[in-house]
């Protein structure tokens, strides 16, 4: 639980594989996926904390990903990356649910800044559910029974 | 733009603007106000004229009648003499004096009255001269008397020296004829006629059938002249003609002409034409005068106007102009602002590509430690970061030649070049990669296709971008065609490359020149080569168009001119 579960969407795939071993090194555990699809894919089979997508890219672009992810996984923190000079595409990700944006060309500390952050506030998201199962519990302890599913 | 150039066409163009509305301000109502002029100084003209004429035509027909009423009135007193005297007693002087004078009591126009017996002696005178004694036998006037017994002679140098006319009568007394002779003084008769004046210079005067004036005239002609205009008078018995004419002066005239019933003599009334038509000539001289008034200050009003309105027409087309130009400008700062855009994404990519390389080198340098071997795992995978920056460099090159050969508008090396030779030979260079994958290429190259004046080397960088793009439509087609065609229109030549290939969505096509703007994946395409294509063919003075189909295929057609000329070329 204590490191910080990744996966990197882009259609670069140079820029995922370097990635993914810089932040294996600094201790987090990264996935990639070379476009919307199989970021998805990922996401139904693995554990993932933060999302780092690239805005532009060839089939499902970034801005449809990220509602899909959003959608599936709301707890998921998503990062954009964004190469457009403009950042029209990464507030219309921020208005969709996104954390933050991230500019191209940036570099790992800057991303696993943002990446930090995003992780903290997913932590303090979990953290406040878990209290109010909790105390929903311990006030109803009988709910436990009627809603077991729910986890 | 050539700011002094417009200038002047815009000062042409205004211009011809004006003169075009002076002259439709100014034409319609010159035209109207010289008909309006024309037609009423014409029946002025005509109106004058038929007065003039009626009143010389009056004024002949008075006078003739007055002077005929004193001609016969006059006869008539001689006559009452002859009938109630006696031969015997008017030979006798005191009795013919008594006479004489209550004939002067009748008319004093009576100068003197005379008797003579049938052999033409004159036997009895009374009036200022002395004429007794003498034979008239052998005189005109005697002879005339004799046979007509009424006569009236016209006017004569005498024995008197002086001019006169007399009116003789003849008489019979015991079966012999006698002659009563009477003198008419011609200053009274002549005051008949001389004093009658119509305007400045109408005149009337009497000329005997000789053409010799029986009364002076006052425009010159003294009495017992032959008038030099004798000829050009009209005579019709018993009617007051009325002619004009010119006299001998050569000025014209216009006359009122009738003879009189009691002798031979004519009444002549004329009047200057000048002087007769002076209202007429006056009315024209304002008529003139107001249309050269009236005129200049329609003209100056119409002037200024038509300068008004020229003016603004002007200006609202240079402003149109203006328009224009800023809206290009606005065009080409929108391009600019997307071209900027695109470059941006397209390089920010193998940036950060770069930027990662760059912090995995750093890594592996934090690794080593002086003195310490280092592993070869890490000179590998240092040598692979080295090389993968080195790609994203050349990705990075190939984007900025990309935009600097869309940028830059070179000069068009303009030859004659025969298309049915050239297409074959860029269809050459493409055929072999069709045939890997299993493409076919039609060419359907028309007969009768002119050369053509343009650029080869940009034709064929057009025509091998076109042919590139519709080998990549097809590529997931089983059965890939490609269809070549060329034909004449005109002055120009249309080549068409079609494809049976996935075709392109009605919001792509929209896009589709605009500077990278690509469906490729990343590092496969530019997103400028169809815009590259854009600018040559618009460049050679053609034109570039696509239409497409979704699954089904594309045409692109390119639109040259046979002849290239300079006008056409967009440089700049």
């Amino acid at each position: 639980m204590n490191s910080i579960r990744l996966l990197i969407v882009d259609d670069e795939e140079r820029f995922l594989s370097t990635t993914k071993i810089l932040m294996e090194k600094r201790g987090i555990k990264t996935l990639t996926a070379p476009g919307g699809a199989e970021a998805l894919q990922v996401l139904d089979e693995a554990r993932v904390d933060v999302v780092i997508l690239d805005v532009k890219m060839p089939g499902m672009d970034g801005v449809e990903t990220l509602k899909r992810i959003k959608r599936k996984y709301p707890l998921v923190e998503v990062i954009m990356l964004t190469g457009h000079a403009s950042v029209d595409s990464a507030v219309d990700g921020m208005k969709l649910g996104a954390f933050d944006y991230v500019m191209k060309p940036s570099d790992i500390p800057e991303i696993l800044e943002k990446m930090q952050k995003a992780y903290n506030k997913k932590q303090a998201m979990e953290e406040k559910i878990r209290k109010v199962k909790i105390e929903r519990i311990i006030s109803h302890p009988m709910a436990v029974f009627e809603k077991n599913g729910e986890g | 733009m050539n700011s002094t150039k417009t200038d002047r066409r815009g000062t042409k163009k205004f211009q011809r603007l004006r003169r075009i509305i002076l002259s439709r301000v100014l034409l319609a109502p010159f035209v109207i106000l010289m008909i309006v002029c024309g037609s009423l100084v014409y029946y002025f003209a005509i109106n004058l004229h038929a007065q003039v004429e009626s009143e010389l035509v009056r004024i002949a027909d008075d006078h003739r009648r007055l002077i005929d009423q004193f001609l016969s009135e006059r006869v008539e007193d001689l006559r009452f003499i002859e009938i109630s005297n006696q031969f015997e007693d008017m030979r006798r002087a005191e009795y013919l004096s008594e006479i004489f004078n209550k004939l002067q009591m009748t008319s004093p126009a009576f100068f003197d009255l005379g008797v003579f017996d049938k052999h033409g002696n004159h036997v009895a005178y009374d009036g200022p001269y002395d004429l007794e004694g003498k034979n008239y036998s052998a005189t005109k006037w005697f002879k005339a008397v004799f046979e007509k017994s009424v006569y009236i002679s016209d006017i004569f140098l005498g024995y008197r020296h002086a001019p006169h006319f007399i009116i003789a009568v003849k008489g019979i007394s015991s079966g012999n004829p006698w002659y009563l002779r009477a003198t008419i003084d011609t200053r009274f008769f002549n005051n008949l006629v001389e004093n009658i004046r119509v305007g400045k210079t109408g005149e009337a005067y009497l000329i005997n059938k000789d053409g010799v004036f029986q009364t002076r005239r006052r425009s010159g002609g003294a009495l017992m002249e032959k008038d030099p205009d004798a000829k050009i008078y009209r005579n019709v018995p018993d009617r007051i003609i009325s002619f004009s004419a010119a006299d001998f002066r050569d000025d014209k005239y216009l006359y009122a002409t009738g003879r009189l019933k009691m002798t031979e003599w004519m009444l002549v009334v004329r009047q200057n034409f000048t002087d007769a038509f002076t209202p007429l000539f006056r009315a024209i001289f304002v008529a003139v005068g107001l249309i050269f008034l009236g005129g200049a200050v329609v003209v100056v009003i119409a002037f200024f106007l038509a300068s008004g309105v020229a003016n603004k027409l002007a200006l609202a087309d240079v402003e149109k102009r203006e328009m224009g130009s800023q809206l290009i400008m606005a065009g080409k700062l929108a391009e600019v602002g997307e071209m900027s855009a695109g470059v941006a994404h397209e390089v920010n990519n193998p940036l950060q590509v770069m930027m990662s390389e760059m912090t995995m080198i750093k890594d592996l340098f934090g690794d080593c430690r002086p003195g310490e071997p280092i592993e070869k795992q890490t000179i590998d995978l240092m040598k692979d970061s080295v090389e993968q920056i080195g790609i994203q460099i050349n990705r990075c090159k190939q984007i900025t030649q990309g935009l600097l050969k869309f940028a830059r508008k070179s000069e068009a090396n303009v030859r004659n070049v025969a298309l049915p030779e050239l297409i074959p030979e860029v269809v050459a260079m493409v055929e072999h990669q069709a045939q890997l994958q299993n493409i076919t290429i039609t060419q359907d190259i028309g007969s009768g296709i002119p050369e053509i004046n343009t650029d080869p080397g940009q034709f064929q960088q057009v025509f091998l971008n076109l042919l590139n793009n519709a080998i990549y439509a097809v590529r997931d087609e089983k059965t890939g065609e490609i269809r070549i065609t060329a034909t004449a229109d005109k002055d120009f030549i249309l080549v068409t490359v079609a494809d049976n290939g996935c075709g392109i969505s009605p919001d792509q096509l929209e896009k589709i020149f605009v500077p990278f703007f690509t469906t490729k994946p990343v590092g496969k395409g530019t997103g400028l080569g169809l815009s590259t294509c854009y600018g040559i063919v618009e460049n050679l003075g053609g034109k570039i168009a696509v239409s497409s189909e979704l699954d089904a295929g594309t045409v692109f057609t390119i639109r040259l001119p046979v002849n290239l000329k300079a006008g056409d070329r967009n440089v700049g």
